[in-house]
């Protein structure tokens, strides 16, 4: 039976809290308060941005925040030291999801331009408190305040809640790590656009780790403003503290729970460990070089390496055959019985800077047919596709799916309803397992499921498009026909009501594209509807049902392929017809 | 005067294009038809030093150019108008056609090379100083080409001019193609659009999930069911 | 609080204005490479405060002029320039990562400096710093009025070639789409190159410029950063007369809310200015 890490943490815990009690140089409990409180700053900060990818330059100002909260409640209004806490934990908290409710709403701003603004929120925040009466200048004095006697010394105190802290930041980090908030974020961090139209609620996790993130900032500002016992803007509302914690989780290893407490350990013990005179100099210079050397050659971090190679030495825990048959064979039945259509477009136009990529679509999808959906390049297709499952939001018109108009709605709503699709070029989850890529729909999709009912549903998806073997495979290890078939694991365990297949064939050798037409039949032979984007027309007349023609954003033709296919406004579409003045001999 | 030998190319983690074989003559004008997917855009931008050639020879006038670096491709006399126009569409329709001039032995023409071009393009003359973004399609395509004739090519690739232009945009362009071609370039055409590119071409090769399946004179090719299978996915009535 | 004199209102004014156009050069280097080369140089700040401080060093020490110590600076900084690029393209760094190892150079940049020159303040006394011109009521210390002056003619002098001649047009192609750049002849890897070693040279001129006016400390580094962030964004990148006018606007708009209110506000009208722009128009580049 594996040991949890959790619980090592603990015991862990228990055998550092015992350190005060040997008499030890001052040095060495304060040496262990700050590797605590750093492990409690960089362990928060990548709650939100290592595990989402939102690098956030601002963890000084929730920090500050917090001992700014800290500061203000003890040392003005006599409020009892450890009161303070959760109230900087509050506040901070309400800071960043202030923030970020207003910052998170607007997609452009991410990457480079997110670390941008919450820098510059750093410096606000800072500027208003030094200019306010909350600090006013001189900075707030805290030494009057009782220690609370929870051990014999204060030093010893400050170290045993800093170590308190430091457990319980990691116990939320690996908690998280582990839980269906963790896995959202992770696939945000590697597609965000994608992940939203799987299901994940990406607005709401990003809030909910914003939060998190900063209350424990907070809380570890309010001990460090009783540790130092004097609070200035400058130390607190700076570029330091986020530096230092970006520096010491890139380290560490930024997609693992436990790699900026590592980070943040080496860190801390190197600028200590230079701590005298001239060396204090060369230990920052080393500290830079670190960083350098860490992004270019260690990109994943110290942890990162281990992480990889545990993926791929784990053995598959339950056997193959006993996940099938344990498997209901059919698809949920659509929720409206009786014949009106699955889903119903109506009027729907998009137009992108000037091109009209939709003009005024009208179609009906019937259940459990397969529709194809063909015309040359540049006809809307995609676009259809794309406005359907909600990717982009359409300019006019309905669209009705169970009787349920859901154009406008934010895709990952559409996807709860039970749409789903593929990507004409695969986008998988970079950083997730195979395996994980497709238990992530299961987990997020109208499915619903817990994670290991997911992964259940992920394994018997995979063995069903052949891709059993690669379960701990990372994306890219995968050719295309196998990444082509990932995207259709992938939009399968969500158990659609409604599949659309984006291309799903092109680039595919004609044997790989018999094999994908005998699984896309199977799938349907199973209850589900699928709308068939495609190019290749073998494919299209054997699998389809009925196809519709867009040519230009509009719909020309519609009916049964082999009568179709013969219409002579459907010819001119695909061959171009030289229009009347053929180019001069 | 251009030769592909057996060229393999990659797209990503995948082969494009397998054992391709392509002869241009001097002043020829060949197109390349075929559907989506099979790797046309990826042939055209093989041979214009964007895409590396896996395996195979690309040569011109007997010179392998495989390890050439991608920015002297033009001194080959090589030109491109890409897929989507690709533009510079920050920069004006004057700087657009500029940059065409670029490589040196180009520059010396360039005054030469800009009047052709009005010549060719009346409208251009006019719009000169707006941004290319801001030029509707046709009017883009047509810079687009006007670009490629400033680096006065001998060999001019076309990718998929006529798409999203209207019918009546592409067939003036089609006529400005066959007429660059008699003043002596030869040309590329790679088009969607297969009844126009097989009235303008000489002769053309048909590419199919990366393969030449068929070469031939035009008439030749509409007869064969090839074509109409590729695209239609059914014989001919007979 | 107190109204200031028309006087007062305008020596603030016109140092807020110098204050800004040091904010526009550096930024102008900045915009060069964050918006052409995708590159987010940190490092630039650094950069900047080594150059004042071998002007510095060679002006005060070594007896040259401080203009002089240019040359030497320079081709000095240009090389950097060129082999920081090497480097990331070298190792194909994306732009945000680009933004954490200039960060890992900063910081040992300012500990080199540190190491050399201690973390005392230095302040370089040159005979340039007595000059002064008088407009009305007006002092105009000749130093600042220089760095206005180099100011404007580099970011003119950029703009100037990056739109007539052939070498900035193809600057500029080469950054929109650098492989169709590349089917036209035009070399984008060695211009790269060409332009991070300006970008470098930009900034050691920019510290120049800085000694003459400024005390040196090594921790004053991190002060300028979010404030030419501020510019560089609202200016817009790769455009480099845009940080220019924006650190003006900038520098004038602090100056005058430190004269007519506390000093410590000062900071909030960047930074707020910065959240604006970037919540109003975040496309980026």
């Amino acid at each position: 039976m594996r040991i949890p890490a959790p619980a090592w943490i603990a015991v862990a815990g228990l055998a550092l809290a015992t350190v005060p009690y040997f008499k030890l140089p001052a040095f060495y409990e304060s040496f262990l308060y700050l590797i605590f409180h750093w492990i409690v700053l960089a362990t928060s900060w990548n709650i939100l941005s290592g595990y989402s990818g939102y690098f956030s330059f601002g963890h000084g100002a929730f920090f500050g925040v917090g001992m700014y909260t800290t500061a203000t409640l003890a040392g003005k209004f006599d409020v009892p030291f450890l009161w303070t806490l959760p109230a900087a934990a509050l506040l901070a908290a309400v800071t960043g999801v202030g923030l970020g409710w207003v910052v998170f709403r607007v997609p452009r701003l991410r990457g480079e331009l997110f670390a941008l603004i919450t820098l510059a929120v750093t410096f606000v925040i800072g500027t208003i408190i030094l200019n306010t009466p909350i600090d006013g200048g001189p900075g707030i004095y805290l030494s009057a305040v009782p220690i609370p006697a929870i051990m014999p010394t204060a030093s010893a105190t400050f170290y045993v809640l800093a170590l308190v802290m430091a457990i319980g930041t990691l116990w939320i980090a690996y908690a998280i790590y582990h839980s269906k908030l963790g896995t959202g974020l992770f696939a945000i961090h590697d597609d965000e656009d994608v992940a939203e139209v799987l299901g994940v609620p990406t607005f709401r996790y990003k809030l909910a780790a914003f939060a998190i993130s900063c209350a424990l900032a907070g809380i570890a500002g309010g001990i460090q403003a009783m540790f130092v016992s004097y609070v200035t803007m400058g130390d607190t509302f700076s570029i330091v503290v986020p530096l230092n914690v970006i520096l010491m989780s890139v380290l560490g290893g930024t997609r693992h729970w436990l790699g900026p407490a590592v980070g943040a350990t080496v860190i801390t013990a190197l600028l200590y460990a230079f701590t005298a005179g001239d060396f204090a100099v060369a230990g920052r210079a080393a500290v830079g070089l670190i960083l350098i050397v860490a992004i270019l050659f260690l990109p994943e971090g110290l942890l990162g390496r281990f992480v990889r190679r545990r993926r791929r030495r784990e053995p598959s825990p339950q056997p193959i055959g006993a996940g099938i048959a344990a498997m209901p064979a059919t698809f949920a039945a659509p929720a409206q019985a009786g014949m009106n259509p699955l889903l119903e477009v109506r009027g729907v136009s998009k137009a992108f800077k000037g091109l009209q990529a939709l003009d005024a679509v009208d179609l009906d999808v019937r259940r459990g047919e397969i529709l194809g959906l063909i015309g040359p390049n540049g006809s809307g297709k995609s676009t259809l596709i794309n406005v359907v499952s909600g990717h982009y939001r359409s300019d006019q018109g309905r669209i009705v799916f169970q009787g349920r108009d859901v154009a406008g709605e934010e895709a990952h709503r559409i996807a709860h309803a039970g749409i789903a699709r593929t990507y004409q070029i695969p986008r998988p989850f970079a950083h997730l397992s195979v395996l994980q890529n497709v238990a992530l729909t299961a987990m997020f999709g109208r499915a619903a499921l817990d994670s290991a009912a997911a992964e259940r549903e992920a394994r018997y998806w995979l063995e069903f498009t052949g891709l059993a073997a690669k379960a701990d495979a990372l994306p890219e290890d995968l050719n295309l026909h196998q990444r082509k078939f990932l995207e259709l694991a992938r939009v399968l365990a969500s158990r659609p009501t409604l599949l659309l297949l984006d291309e799903v064939l092109s680039g595919l050798t004609p044997s790989e594209i018999d094999n994908a037409i005998g699984t896309i039949r199977a799938i349907r032979d199973r209850g589900a509807t699928i709308v068939f984007v495609e190019h290749v027309m073998r494919a299209v007349m054997e699998l389809t049902d009925r196809i519709v023609v867009l040519n230009y954003g509009r719909v020309i033709a519609e009916g049964k392929p082999e009568d179709v296919m013969r219409r002579p406004e459907v010819v001119t579409a695909y061959l171009g017809k030289p229009p009347v003045g053929k180019p001069h001999a | 005067m251009l030769e592909l030998d057996r060229i393999q190319v990659a797209y990503g983690a995948a082969t494009a294009l397998w054992d391709v074989s392509i002869r241009i003559a001097a002043g020829e004008l060949v197109c390349v038809v075929g559907p989506n997917g099979a790797g046309k855009t990826t042939l055209i931008n093989a041979i214009a030093g964007l895409n590396r050639i896996a395996s195979g020879t690309l040569s011109m006038d007997g010179r392998n150019l495989n390890r050439l670096p991608r920015h002297r491709f033009c001194d080959q006399g090589i030109a491109i108008v890409p897929e989507g126009r690709r533009l510079f569409s920050g920069m004006s329709v004057l700087e657009n056609l500029e940059l065409g001039s670029y490589r040196r032995a180009a520059r010396v023409y360039r005054r030469q090379s800009l009047e052709r071009v009005y010549s060719i393009f009346p409208v251009l003359r006019e719009r000169l100083d707006a941004p290319a973004g801001t030029l509707s399609g046709g009017q883009q395509q047509m810079l687009a080409i006007g670009r490629a004739l400033m680096a006065q090519p001998r060999l001019l690739l076309l990718d998929e001019p006529s798409l999203g232009l209207a019918p009546s945009v592409v067939l003036e362009m089609f006529n400005v193609v066959r007429e660059i071609n008699r003043g002596g370039v030869a040309v590329l055409l790679v088009e969607q659009n297969v009844a126009m590119a097989l009235e303008v071409a000489a002769r053309a090769y048909v590419l199919e999930e990366g393969r030449i399946v068929a070469e031939g004179i035009p008439k030749q090719l509409l007869a064969q069911p090839h074509i109409r299978r590729a695209y239609l996915g059914e014989a001919p009535d007979s | 609080m107190s109204w200031p004199s028309l006087t007062l209102l305008g020596q603030s004014l016109l140092s807020g204005i110098f204050i800004g156009a040091l904010y526009g050069l550096l930024g102008l280097g900045l915009s060069l490479s964050w918006g052409m080369l995708r590159q987010i140089n940190l490092a630039h700040f650094a950069l900047a405060f080594l150059g004042a401080y071998l002007t510095y060093q060679l002006a005060s020490v070594g007896g040259m002029d401080p203009l002089a110590a240019l040359l030497v600076i320079v081709p000095c900084f240009f090389a950097f320039g060129a082999a920081l690029h090497w480097l990331f393209a070298r190792f194909s760094i994306s732009p945000f990562n680009s933004l954490l190892v200039t960060f890992g150079v900063t910081v040992i940049m300012e500990s080199l400096i540190q190491w050399i020159w201690t973390a005392d303040y230095r302040r370089l006394e040159s005979h340039y710093g007595e000059i002064k011109f008088r407009i009305g009521t007006l002092f105009v210390p000749f130093p600042e009025l220089l760095t206005l002056l180099v100011a404007i003619a580099l970011a003119l002098g950029t703009w100037a070639a990056l739109h007539y001649t052939d070498l900035g047009k193809a600057l500029r192609a080469a950054a929109e789409d650098a492989p169709i750049a590349a089917a036209f002849g035009v070399n984008d890897r060695a211009l790269a190159l060409l332009l991070s070693g300006l970008s470098a040279a930009f900034a050691g001129v920019a510290g120049a410029c800085l000694a003459l006016s400024y005390t040196l400390a090594p921790s004053q580094i991190y002060a300028w950063i979010g404030v030419v962030f501020a510019a560089v964004m609202i200016g817009g990148l790769g455009n480099p007369i845009g940080p220019l006018i924006a650190g003006i606007v900038i520098g004038s708009s602090e100056a005058l809310t430190m004269a007519v209110t506390a000093p410590a506000w000062a900071p909030l009208v960047s930074f707020s200015l910065l959240i604006i722009v970037l919540l109003a128009r975040p496309q980026k580049i």
